[in-house]
């Protein structure tokens, strides 16, 4: 077991070398000139030759890969061309709300997807399933910033029941916080709720058909038991995998909704830097979630040795 | 005094426009403490009696009728939830197929605890240790160890042990064994065969066991009923089937079965067969359902259902012909 | 008679061309030039004379939302008809060669470790917004997934007799490839296809949305709802159109993909 742990744990540091790789090339696979779109137009040559020196592009590749990984590797990722601060420091400050409403979102739609598939598995075919398959395209098809939309227009603006945007940090209370992240959350969670539910629902009608469940119930084991321990344990594989597919279409999806809700995160700070071409800060953002999705992944490699006791070899 | 009734028992499976009827008014009883086997080919209906005596067919497209009373109790009436409370505790049963019967990714130990605890309201202590002698009851080597591994760790012969262990762990009244030994090959076979036989010995439960071998009911059984496209169609003690069958598709069955010296000086005889399979329509036929394929078919035969003759005391069959039968080998 | 045995294909597949028809049609079904700017007009609500209201700029918005069909199709279709050509090519190419296979696939990985949304925002940074770069970019995002599918296929069919029967012959592989291979990934490649054109729309919408996509003088449904969203809570209705019909086109691709999978899959074809 402490193999298959170790091996997945060091086969992880070549993808994350390949993604910083890949991320460092983009600078060089834009099409035309990224420092001149950076620099804009109204730029000087002076501007020019500050932008490309910025960029490295007046030092050989992997001289410059190479510098940059160190940096990376002691938190240095650079100064942000337009506010000159490291931008270390910019992330720092708007983690707590992107980090929270992250976790909210994922905590709402692993609570709510996986007991909808389950409920959906058991009534296979019956009206109350095609609802709720229906459901799941629809969630999975409206744009997150629709989904957003929507419920702000509907539940802050019309019925006044959640603020309408903006964020509380936690250390204000527990109350006000979520208050403030409900809505974006369901919003953000709208597609993975949908991807969760029909996987655990097809996950389900196949363990649900094996012979182990019929011993189960031959053992006169109580439905429930059988549902949530017996069937789910044996649908958790695909389950988990798709929970961690999640996480990437959340960390997309987090841009959005901090828009729509003006929640001042990262996302937010990303946005910012699109619009004013304050490329080593897209470019910290983009390696830094990155990383995250490798080591949620690799998170849900290690689950699945809890869940699956043949797994550990 | 008879732990179980079944009478008149009729299940019916809805596939498309049709209806298959997959037993077809079958009627029979356990006695407690004798072993009865439900003996005939695949797709007679075996298997699907001792399911509906469960109440484990699907509930989709299946109609079941008739009065299936345990210990007086009539289960066909019984809520689902009083059900699952018999099931397992006085009811236990076994399947066929070891290697996908027990849950991948639960040890051992929980899967037969689990049985105690729901029935017994053991603590978790009582029941690893009653789950340890039950491994040790039925053959398992190293029971202590085994109850934190998990199926895979564990050969087809030792997963069918498990199996048993599970369906005996409460002490049930009957238990039924499914073709527990079909998927296993011979000498674990013999093994789980002795087994049952010494569960028997010393606790008295009653065993309804179903299989299509009839070798292998001859040393445990000791009252053989023959099933044919969904209806019974012979049942006696062991020993009078053996020595003198009525039934035309019996003697086929016992025919067939491979010997170790048969023939004669000529040569090696060639293993007798019943020809085919069973036809779709064979069953709920008008007739004999066993007429398509029975070598002594009359007009008679096609026209009318056979009777169940009582040829002797304790031993009946459904045939026009039974009481003209004389032993054939 | 097929139409009602795979109504999502039905349901979906008319959706789509109805969107493809307001697309071709967009001048004759009543709209004005969409770039028209008319600054007494502005911001009205929904009337009888502009359907759909219109935007700050006065422009009507009925007639830029229908135009904006257009780019969303356009993205759609090009980046999966683009996903598919790029994606296939490496697939093969892995699926074919296992000496390059381990190498090709770690990059794609590392690619696909990526979000898509911030790869394509990142790609945006760096070059002009127009249609174009923002094809490539979403193209950039999807094609590695594409690629591993493909391999999939190629490596299951690696091991058939046919196939092996094929190379012992003596085909050459791109024969073996054409042959062979790519009839029968053709069905996932389509249906993974689907999924890419509903994504693709929805990222392009994203990209508008932030700023970061199509430039405003092309009305696209993402950037009518990047210039309503400062007055989406007093004039909701700019905002509120777009969305409608971005929601519907995305719902018809997906609906689409689902039947077209639920088709071509040989284990669902034949309980259905």
């Amino acid at each position: 077991m402490r193999h298959y742990v170790l091996r997945r744990v060091i086969a992880t540091a070549p993808v994350v070398l390949i993604v910083a790789l890949f991320v460092f090339s983009l600078l060089y696979l834009a099409p035309g000139d990224p420092a001149a779109i950076i620099a804009g137009d109204q730029a000087t040559a002076a501007d020019l030759e500050r932008i490309r020196h910025t960029l490295g592009f007046d030092r050989p590749f992997l001289v410059r890969f190479g510098d940059w990984l160190w940096q990376i590797a002691q938190g240095d990722f650079g100064t942000s061309i337009f506010t000159n601060m490291p931008v270390m420091k910019m992330i720092g400050q708007r983690v707590e709300p992107t980090l929270s409403l992250m976790a909210i979102t994922m905590i709402i739609a692993v609570a709510v997807a996986v007991p909808t598939g389950v409920v959906a598995a058991v009534n296979a075919n019956s009206v109350l399933d095609r609802a709720i398959m229906t459901c799941g395209v629809l969630g999975f098809s409206i744009p997150i910033f629709v989904v957003g939309y929507l419920l702000a227009y509907l539940f802050a603006l019309r019925l006044n029941w959640l603020p309408v945007q903006g964020y509380t940090p936690l250390s204000e209370g527990v109350g006000p916080w979520l208050a403030n992240l409900l809505l974006p959350s369901l919003a953000l969670g709208s597609a993975n709720i949908a991807l969760i539910a029909r996987t655990t629902r097809s996950a389900m009608l196949e363990v649900l058909n094996q012979d182990y469940i019929r011993t189960a119930r031959a053992k006169g084991i109580g439905q429930m038991r059988i549902l949530f321990l017996h069937a789910l344990k044996n649908a958790a594989i695909p389950i988990l995998t798709v929970v961690g597919i999640s996480v990437a279409l959340l960390i997309g999806g987090a841009v959005v909704t901090e828009t729509v809700f003006a929640i001042p995160g990262i996302g937010r700070l990303t946005v910012d830097a699109v619009l004013r071409r304050d490329y080593p800060v897209i470019q910290a953002v983009v390696f830094l979630f990155s990383v995250v999705y490798v080591l949620v992944n690799l998170t849900i490699d290690l689950l699945y040795t809890l869940v699956d006791p043949r797994v550990r070899y | 005094m008879a732990i179980l009734e079944v009478e008149g028992l009729k299940v019916h499976f809805r596939t498309g426009a049709e209806a298959v009827r997959a037993v077809d008014d079958v009627s029979f009883s356990l006695v407690r403490g004798e072993t009865l086997a439900i003996v005939g080919e695949s797709g007679s209906g075996k298997s699907v009696t001792a399911n509906a005596v469960m109440r484990l067919l699907p509930r989709a497209q299946t109609r079941v009728a008739g009065a299936i009373r345990f210990d007086g109790r009539d289960l066909m009436a019984l809520p689902e939830r009083s059900m699952a409370q018999l099931r397992g505790d006085r009811i236990g049963m076994v399947f066929q197929e070891p290697m996908t019967s027990l849950n991948p990714v639960l040890s051992i130990g929980t899967q037969i605890t689990e049985t105690l605890r729901r029935h017994k309201g053991l603590t978790m202590r009582a029941a690893l240790d009653r789950a340890v002698e039950m491994l040790a009851a039925v053959g398992i080597s190293e029971p202590g160890r085994r109850i934190a591994e998990y199926p895979h760790q564990l050969s087809g012969g030792m997963r069918q042990r498990v199996m048993i262990a599970i369906a005996i762990c409460c002490d049930p009244d009957i238990l039924i064994a499914d073709e527990p030994t079909t998927a296993l090959d011979v000498t674990i076979q013999a093994q789980i065969l002795d087994l049952l036989a010494e569960l028997k010995r010393r606790t008295g439960t009653s065993i309804i066991f179903i299989t299509h071998d009839l070798g292998v009911v001859a040393e445990i059984a000791d009252r053989i009923l023959v099933m044919y496209a969904g209806r019974k169609i012979e049942e006696s003690a062991t020993s009078d089937l053996f020595e003198q069958p009525m039934h035309p598709y019996t003697r086929g069955l016992l025919a067939s079965m491979p010997r170790l010296r048969g023939g004669s000086d000529a040569g090696p005889a060639r293993l007798h067969e019943i020809p085919g399979l069973i036809p779709l329509q064979s069953f709920g036929a008008a007739g004999c359902n066993f007429a398509e394929r029975c070598v002594r078919a009359e007009a008679v035969c096609r026209e009318n259902s056979p009777p169940p003759l009582l040829v002797r005391p304790g031993h009946m069959s459904a045939c026009h012909f039974s009481d003209i039968g004389t032993a054939s080998s | 008679m097929t139409a009602l045995r795979h109504p999502a294909i039905a349901i979906g597949g008319g959706l789509v061309l109805g969107m493809v028809a307001i697309a071709l049609l967009a001048p004759w079904l009543g709209t004005i030039d969409p770039t028209q700017i008319a600054p007494a007009a502005r911001t009205r609500a929904p009337s009888a004379e502009h359907w759909f209201g219109t935007d700050m700029l006065g422009r009507d918005l009925y007639s830029r939302v229908l135009y904006g069909t257009r780019v969303s199709l356009v993205v759609g279709f090009t980046v999966a008809l683009l996903t598919s050509a790029i994606g296939t090519a490496i697939g093969l190419t892995s699926g074919a060669l296992p000496r390059l296979d381990d190498i090709i696939m770690r990059v794609m990985d590392g690619i696909m470790s990526v979000p898509p949304i911030l790869l394509a925002i990142a790609l945006m940074t760096l070059t002009r917004g127009s249609i174009g770069n923002v094809i490539i970019a979403i193209t950039f995002a999807e094609a590695p997934r594409m690629s591993r599918i493909v391999r999939g296929v190629v490596l299951v069919l690696r091991e058939q007799s046919y196939v092996d029967a094929a190379i012992t012959a003596g085909s050459p592989t791109p024969v073996i490839l054409w042959r062979h291979v790519l009839p029968n990934a053709l069905a996932p490649i389509i249906v993974q296809a689907s999924y890419v054109s509903a994504s693709a729309m929805i990222v392009e919408a994203i990209l508008s949305f932030l700023g970061a996509g199509t430039p405003t003088s092309t009305p696209s449904w993402g950037n009518i709802m990047a210039e309503g969203r400062s007055l989406w809570q007093v004039k909701p209705f700019i905002v509120f159109f777009p969305a409608v019909f971005l929601s519907l086109a995305v719902f018809a691709v997906n609906l689409l993909g689902d039947g077209l999978r639920d088709a071509l899959d040989p284990r669902v074809a034949k309980k259905a």
